[in-house]
Parts: C-alpha cells; sequence; structure tokens
C-alpha cells in the first residue's frame, strides 16, 4: 500500500531576498514532482518539522518548485537561517488548485496582499502560458510598505504584458525609502482602495483573492458590495495544518478541511460558516 | 438471518488457547474500581497467553478501539530511505469484547483513515487483519446512553462473530465472511445453535433494552435528529462559557473518545534516521488551532469546546451522516473538570426552546 505520509527529498537550489522578511527558496526534486496552480505541499525540515507552501512558481515547469516564504514561526525562521545546498523533504501535491477552466472566456480580477501574491503568482503563469483563453487580467496588489512588495523585478514585466491591468498600493508610504529607486510614486492605501471602478463586466469576471485574512475578509466585503457574486469570488483559506491529506483533522472549516477540499474555496461555500475569518 | 453456533464454556477456553497460537488475542480483564454508588468494576483488553477462561465484560471496557488501529504514538515511516509502498509485518489479531457502541463509533475511525483524497496504509492493514468479536451488553455504567442516539446495545453489523452469554455457554452469531471462516476452521468445537437459545438471547437483549429505557427516560437526552440543528443554533449561547469554567485542558476526553482521531504528524530523530510520527493530539489544547505568526482562533477554552461539539455533531453529521458520538460516556468518566456531554447538550436545548 501506497506510503502516504513519505516525503520525497528536495535540494535548495538557491534562495532570493524578496524583501526584509520574506525569500524564495528554489527547490530541485530528487524525483518526479507535480503540482498545479493553487496546490500545496508540506516542506520538511529533515529531522525537525512540516509546514504548508504554495509553490510560486510555474507549474508547467516540472523540475522546479519554488516557495514564496514569510519568517513568522519555528519551522520558516530555521528555513530562513538555512544556507543553499541543504536537502528539504516535500509531500504533496495536495488540495484542489484553482479551476482554470472556470475562467476561461472571463476577466479574471485577482487581487493579492503581502506574500499572498506568492500563491498567485503560480496563478499567473498558468494563465499568461494560455492567455488567449481568458479576457484580461486584472492584477490589484497591495503590501505594507514599498520594501515589502514581493518580485519587485517581475511586477513591471507583468504589468507590460497584453491583456493585463496591473495597479499596485502600499498601506503605508516609506518617505526614507530603502529599495532601489526613490520614493514611492505609485498608490498609498489598502488594497481594498485600489478596487474602485475596476474594469471589468460584472456578468462575465471571476475574481481571486489571496492574502492574510483580515485582508480577504474586506476584500470580500468590497467585492461584495460591488456586484460580485458569492460563487464568482475564490477565497484561498488558512488553517492550521498537520496532515495536509485531512486526516489529522486541525485544518476543519465548517464541514470541509482547508486542505483537502481547498485550499481555494468559493465565498459561496464559505458563506455560511460561523467562524471563517477567525 | 444469520448463522449461529453454540460453545459451552469449557470449550471456549480450549478454543481461545487454540486461537492464541495463531493469533495475538485481546480478551477483557476485570478491574476493581472504588467508586461511591457507580458499578464497581472496569473492563480493559488485555492480551491471551494460553488456554483461559472468558472474563465477560457487561459493558465496554475503559480504552478505546482505536488505540489497536492507531497508536497513540508511532513511527509511520523513514526519510529519504523509505519505499514509496508500505511493507509492514501486520500481526494478526483477534478482540474479544468488542460493544456495539465502539463498533459504530469505530466508523468515523474507517471513514478519517481509510476514505477521502489518500488510504492510511497502517491503519488499513491492521483493520484487514483484525477480527471483532463482539458481544451483547448485559448491564451498563450510569454514564452509557447509546440508546439516545438509537444505538443498541448489542451489534447488528460491522462485526465478525458476536458472543451472547448463556447459562452454561454461549451463542456466536456469524457476521462476516471472516467470522464464518474462523468458524470452520476450528468447527469441532461448535454446534449449531437450537431456537431455544436462540429465543433466550433476543429475551436476554429485549430485558436489558428495558432496563436502559428506564435509565435514560428521566435524563430526558437529546436525540440524533435534532443534535445538529442545536450546535448550530447554539453557536453564541454563553453555554459553552459555563461548562468550559472547569476544564483544565488535559485532552482527556478526545484521547479516550474512540470517534476522535485528531494527531500530529511530527518530525523526529532516531539517531541520525530522520522519521515521521503520529502522534495523538486534542482539540482541546490551547495551541491546537494556532498558526506560526501566532494567531489562534481557538484561543479561548469556549471556543475550543463548541469546536469539539460542532466537529462531532455537525461536521461528521454532514460528512458521515451520523453524530460522532456513541453515548459510551468515556469522555464523562475521564473529564476532572466533571464536564458531561449530556449536559452540554442539554443545556443547548433547553436555552433554544427558550429563546
Amino acid at each position: 500500500m501506497k506510503n502516504i505520509y513519505r516525503p520525497i527529498e528536495a535540494t535548495v537550489e538557491d534562495i532570493i531576498e524578496e524583501s526584509p522578511t520574506i525569500k524564495t527558496f528554489v527547490l530541485r526534486p530528487k524525483e518526479h514532482f507535480e503540482f498545479k496552480a493553487g496546490q500545496f505541499i508540506e516542506l520538511t525540515l529533515p529531522g525537525i518539522g512540516e509546514a504548508p507552501f504554495t509553490p510560486s512558481s510555474d507549474s508547467n515547469v516540472k523540475d522546479r518548485i519554488d516557495v514564496t516564504v514569510m519568517n513568522v514561526g519555528r519551522i520558516t525562521s530555521l528555513l530562513h537561517a538555512a544556507a543553499k545546498n541543504i536537502s528539504v523533504g516535500i509531500r504533496g501535491p495536495y488540495g484542489k488548485g484553482y479551476p482554470l477552466e472556470k475562467f476561461f472566456g472571463k476577466d479574471v480580477l485577482i487581487v493579492g496582499g503581502g506574500v499572498g501574491l506568492a500563491p498567485l503568482r503560480s496563478l499567473l503563469f498558468s494563465l499568461f502560458a494560455e492567455i488567449d483563453k481568458y479576457n484580461k487580467v486584472i492584477l490589484r496588489y497591495g503590501a505594507r510598505t514599498p520594501s515589502d512588495i514581493i518580485y519587485k523585478e517581475a511586477i513591471p514585466v507583468w504589468a507590460k504584458k497584453k491583456k493585463v491591468d496591473l495597479v499596485t498600493t502600499v498601506d503605508v508610504g516609506n518617505p526614507t525609502c530603502d529599495v532601489g529607486d526613490p520614493a514611492w510614486k505609485g498608490n498609498v492605501g489598502l488594497v481594498t482602495t485600489i478596487l474602485k471602478d475596476l474594469p471589468v463586466d460584472l456578468n462575465n469576471t471571476i475574481s481571486i483573492v489571496c492574502g492574510p485574512p483580515i485582508m480577504m475578509k474586506f476584500v470580500t466585503l468590497k467585492l461584495l458590495d460591488s456586484g460580485f457574486k458569492p460563487k464568482d469570488i475564490y477565497l484561498s483559506m488558512e488553517k492550521n495544518m498537520s496532515c495536509g491529506l485531512g486526516k489529522c483533522g486541525h485544518c476543519r472549516i465548517g464541514k470541509y478541511y482547508a486542505c483537502k477540499d481547498g485550499p481555494v474555496f468559493t465565498y459561496e461555500e464559505l458563506k455560511e460558516i460561523l467562524d471563517i475569518w477567525d | 438471518m444469520n448463522n449461529s453456533y453454540y460453545i459451552n464454556s469449557t470449550q471456549l477456553s480450549i478454543f481461545l488457547g487454540r486461537l492464541s497460537s495463531n493469533y495475538k488475542v485481546f480478551v477483557p480483564v476485570a478491574k476493581e474500581v472504588a467508586a461511591k454508588g457507580e458499578k464497581k468494576v472496569d473492563y480493559s483488553y488485555r492480551l491471551l497467553s494460553g488456554e483461559q477462561p472468558l472474563i465477560y465484560n457487561s459493558y465496554r471496557t475503559t480504552e478505546p478501539l482505536k488505540s489497536f488501529f492507531t497508536p497513540p504514538y508511532e513511527k509511520l515511516t523513514d526519510y529519504f530511505t523509505a519505499e514509496q509502498h508500505v511493507t509492514a509485518q501486520i500481526d494478526k489479531v483477534i478482540i474479544f469484547g468488542v460493544k456495539n457502541c465502539d463498533i459504530v463509533g469505530h466508523r468515523v475511525q474507517d471513514f478519517v483513515f481509510c476514505e477521502g483524497v489518500e488510504t492510511d496504509p497502517l491503519y488499513k492493514l491492521r483493520r484487514e487483519n483484525t477480527i471483532f468479536i463482539s458481544s451483547d451488553c448485559t448491564d451498563f455504567k450510569e454514564v452509557c446512553h447509546c440508546l439516545s442516539w438509537d444505538i443498541l446495545p448489542y451489534p447488528t453489523e460491522g462485526f465478525d462473530l458476536n458472543l451472547t452469554s448463556l447459562s452454561e455457554g454461549y451463542l456466536l452469531e456469524v457476521g462476516s465472511t471472516k467470522g464464518e471462516e474462523l468458524i470452520q476452521q476450528y468447527k469441532e468445537y461448535f454446534i449449531p445453535a437450537k431456537e431455544t437459545q436462540v429465543s433466550a438471547r433476543k429475551a436476554k437483549r429485549e430485558n436489558l433494552i428495558e432496563r436502559l429505557k428506564k435509565h435514560l427516560l428521566p435524563q430526558n437526552l437529546v436525540s440524533k435528529d435534532t443534535v445538529q440543528g442545536l450546535v448550530r443554533q447554539g453557536y453564541s449561547l454563553d453555554t459553552w462559557q459555563e461548562f468550559m469554567l472547569t476544564c483544565v485542558e488535559c485532552g482527556g476526553c478526545n484521547l479516550i473518545c474512540d470517534t476522535c482521531h485528531c494527531f500530529l504528524l511530527a518530525d523526529a530523530k532516531e539517531r541520525i534516521q530522520n522519521e515521521k510520527v503520529r502522534v495523538w493530539d486534542s482539540c482541546l489544547y490551547a495551541n491546537y488551532a494556532r498558526v506560526a505568526g501566532g494567531a489562534n482562533p481557538l484561543k479561548l477554552r469556549k471556543q475550543r469546546l463548541r469546536n469539539r461539539f460542532m466537529k462531532k455533531f455537525d461536521f461528521f453529521v454532514d460528512n458521515l451522516g451520523m453524530p460522532a458520538c456513541c453515548g459510551c460516556g468515556r469522555c464523562i468518566e475521564v473529564c476532572p473538570g466533571k464536564i458531561d456531554i449530556r449536559e452540554v447538550l442539554k443545556d443547548l436545548a433547553k436555552k433554544l426552546q427558550k429563546l
């Protein structure tokens, strides 16, 4: 019988600093490993512990998995302190991923907050690979300060792609500006403030949101207010996870498990759940 | 109508001895317990080592059945040298004295570990290699309330063989192909049951049910048809706060419950070898839902008590069609804070009726 708890080995080939608290780890798995955008892996620090991450790399590139990780806890702080070429373990892919076929022919609104842009980058790779299947891609991204923006070099490249409309904002402008170019000239305000007058056809749009729970809550409310239907709002739900495959019980949301039934859910599936935003 | 066989007590002891040379046989043992106004005997399972008279447990054991399939701490796999497939040596096990409450409750474990996106290999292999020889209850503890969940004190399915004790021997009812095969393997010990013996069994069962009904009726317990509605509508009531005042977060209720299954998939090192281990967890522990950055959606004990009830009476009703409670009362006995699942549900019902 299949050994479902067995991790495969991967090497950390490169470490990219995205922000003072966020790094992207480029992993090379030693066995065949595939995932779809929106699915997640359980990353093992050998002998120490595991944590779930959604790959931020292109799912069409089969021998490389990037995970973009914020330094917030026990595993992530050890990972941030690690050097290149260490061995890590990967279990997965788990979860359902984004249902791309449901987005064909539509305006795709993507709203990201902070490190929430990580799974969304993987989604963007999937969309860009077959951009003709989608009407347009509208990306609205917010970070706390300019230095907290991730994929800083990629963002201007995406903004220039055909069918892409991209706006970024920061919660707090940073007058002392510390990364690269002069003082931030872009929008200042929470990401909800750049969700006004969206260039979308409400009858033919879906929206995909990913970021801190409080950001997802207020963005959802804003989208509902603007006329988006619950079934067209896709949310990445977060819960404490352990097994990642629907047995350990930790990540229950209502009648679902955030791992095997998610992590991507429509608001329609979640709206009756009493403690959804806790 | 299933086949039933008769075996007298002496023969049963010999039969047990024969079994113990080919199987790991677990039988009930009795322990005197000092308690005021409560039954003076508790039962546990112990590995049989040879020919012995069977101790017939009147009601369920203290420990849950799940310990046989998912022990409290166990190594699941090495890494990175482990194979893609599990090749463990699995013991052939027979468990005597399983009660219907455990058989029904155990459906939750089967659902969790065998269904879904993956099958837990060790659980599945152990399940396939275990024979349940259940038995009728002949008595009940104060905390027993199986009938309130429409669960009978004797099994009608989910067993391999079921024992009923008669005056000088036992009836064994066949419940599965495995059970019939076991009888045939040792057929020299058994004779087909007589009509009178089958009737005697029926009478004993009806007698116990009458006694159990008399015990449960005045308690006015919540039924499985209303319990999901109660926990959903009772979400914001102060019931949760009131009952959590005496909780010491020991996790006993989860650890001893046969429908509770939460575990941590953790990492360990055995000298230089890395391992994944499974450890029982409890949703009453403070950090059960805590995420890496420190946020904790179940920070307060009242949230955790409520979460446990939502899992048992909302989640499983939606996902499995039955509440994850078999009325065995183990959680009531184990709780140092005297939190009683029957009382929590009744409190919800009482308060919601007033609203």
